[in-house]
């Protein structure tokens, strides 16, 4: 991968990412911090305008097209070093009976076989929860094991 | 003080809708602030039927501001240039540089000499035919998209070997404009310019921690003030001393530059010179009077001909050396045309020492018709720049 980086005085910084052969990217930076990207298919085309964003908008499509919300990963492969278990997130309803019970109550471990690893609530995940951890309604519980396992406790929360 | 802020708050209304508009029309913004402070000053237009249009008188706060305007345009000009940018590729770049110098300076000396004007009058002639506006054909080179392709990297090269001739040539025409009469006199005045100059570059070279450190406060406020401050106090002493404020403003922003604050002057102080270029053009339109044009009508014809068509040679040429094709050389031809900011400084420089430059009315009012017509010409030939390859027979 090649990216050429060119200082333009009184706009910004222009990049330049090679994708395939002579097909480029290129990102320019203004001062201001907006975004422009452009493709240039070949070194005589002229560079045409894809799309255009703001500072903000910029950094969560970064992220976005860097994977960090979600990595498309071959789901066989991805179980092989947990082995059957796969990670599984759970939502716990309004009416959900296990709301205002803490997990050892509920007995999740002993019942379902799986293994709570956190509970998001709101903005907040509470990794490696206490047992006394108190469940409430809009929790989102995320829990490792088997396809069985968490069909079990899919059951157990809604039941 | 009612009268002023009223007439101030006309000024500043007139200035956004002028902008406003040239926004619409795809235009720089330069022309249309010129043409604002032509329309409501006091020279005609006198009115629009009934409606009186001297609106705006030529408050000293104005002149102020304007002056604020010409520091600021420079210490962008020096905020945004690099050393190191220049030194990459030195000889491709001097090859470029040059090739521009001497064919657009040659031409705007020949057509100063054809009208017979005197050498030290030639001088500020051929410097405002021979500079581009940055202003304009940066922003034209966005809006045309021009700024992803190679030969927005020969435009903006040229721009900044330009930048820094013109800093050279306005050192050594304020040292002479304000030097005044005898040989003597002006080689004292050359001599203190180059002792300031050179200790502000040194500030620039070697100075980068401390005013790397002077800068480093948390308020944006504080930063403004700082910048601001320190920017105008030194202009203010140059000016004192006799050596261009602009030209110091220059290095004030080369120092600032070399700093990691760059961006953040760029953010926060950005707003600063967008309101003082602006009260600059307006002013220059408000001591503008639209039928001294007739005056230097022959002068201004030849010379919109001549120094557009020896820019985009001159381009073509720089192109070309950059190993770029033909469409793309005629490109960086026509990117180039545009005249704007630095052809006024250096006509206001002339204007501000008056008498000792002959024949400064008629430059004066040449200028402000020339950046008009070039301004408006160039951002719309590169328009047809494409056209205009393809009819001659394609790349």
């Amino acid at each position: 991968m090649t990216v050429y980086e060119t200082d333009l005085p009184g706009v910004g910084r222009k990049f330049e990412y090679e994708i395939d052969g002579e097909d480029r990217l290129v990102v320019l930076i203004h001062h201001d911090g907006k975004r422009e990207v452009f493709r240039r298919p070949s070194p005589e085309a002229d560079s045409e305008k894809l799309f255009e964003l703001s500072d903000q908008q910029a950094r969560e499509f970064g992220t976005l097209l860097e994977g960090a919300y979600f990595q498309p990963v071959d789901l066989e492969r991805a179980q092989v070093p947990l082995g059957d278990e796969l990670i599984e997130w759970h939502d716990v309803g309004a009416d959900s009976p296990v709301v205002g019970k803490s997990l050892s109550d509920c007995g999740i471990r002993r019942r379902t076989g799986t293994t709570v690893l956190a509970v998001q609530r709101d903005d907040e995940t509470v990794g490696n929860p206490e047992p006394g951890f108190e469940l409430a309604a809009g929790d989102v519980v995320v829990a490792l094991g088997t396809r069985a396992e968490h069909e079990t406790l899919t059951d157990l929360l809604s039941e | 003080m009612a009268e002023v802020l009223v007439e101030l708050g006309i000024a500043f209304t007139v200035l956004a809708i002028a902008g406003a508009l040239a926004a619409r029309l795809d235009q720089s913004v330069i022309p249309a602030y010129i043409l604002a402070g032509v329309v409501v000053g006091p020279n005609p237009p006198h009115s629009l039927g009934p409606v009186d249009l001297t609106l705006v008188s030529r408050w000293q706060i104005l002149d102020v501001g304007a002056e604020l305007g010409v520091v600021f345009l420079l210490f962008f000009l020096g905020l945004e240039f690099s050393p190191d940018r220049l030194l990459a590729r030195p000889t491709r770049l001097l090859g470029v540089g040059a090739t521009d110098f001497l064919v657009n300076f040659g031409v705007g000396a020949a057509i100063a000499a054809l009208f017979g004007f005197p050498l030290l009058t030639a001088l500020f002639l051929a410097s405002i035919v021979y500079i581009s506006s940055s202003a304009v054909v940066t922003k034209s080179l966005v809006e045309r998209g021009w700024i992803a392709d190679p030969e927005s990297d020969v435009i903006l090269g040229t721009l900044v070997f330009e930048d820094l001739l013109i800093a050279v040539v306005l050192a050594v025409l304020t040292a002479v404009a304000l030097g005044g009469g005898g040989v003597g006199a002006v080689l004292a005045s050359v001599g203190t310019a180059a002792a300031f100059l050179l200790v502000l570059a040194a500030v620039a070279v070697y100075g980068t921690p401390y005013v790397e450190r002077l800068l480093s406060v948390e308020a944006d406020e504080l930063f403004l003030l700082f910048a601001v401050g320190i920017t105008t106090l030194v202009a203010g002493e140059a000016l004192v001393l006799g050596v261009s404020e602009a030209v110091a403003a220059f290095f004030v922003g080369i120092a600032f530059g070399q700093t990691d604050h760059a961006e953040r002057l760029e953010t926060v102080v950005g707003p600063t010179r967008d309101l003082f270029a602006a009260v600059f053009f307006f002013t220059i339109g408000l001591s503008t009077d639209v039928t001294t044009f007739l005056d230097v009508g022959l002068l201004l014809v030849v010379a919109v001909v001549a120094t557009g068509l020896s820019k985009v040679a001159s381009g073509l040429l720089g192109g070309r050396f950059y190993g770029l094709n033909r469409r793309r050389s005629l490109r960086v031809g026509v990117g180039l045309v545009p005249r704007g900011e630095f052809s006024l400084v250096i006509a206001s420089l002339a204007t501000t020492a008056g008498a000792t430059i002959p024949r400064t009315d008629e430059l004066a009012s040449f200028t402000v018709g020339y950046v008009l017509v070039m301004s408006v010409l160039g951002t719309v030939a590169m328009r047809y720049a494409d056209e205009f390859t393809a009819f001659t027979g394609g790349e």
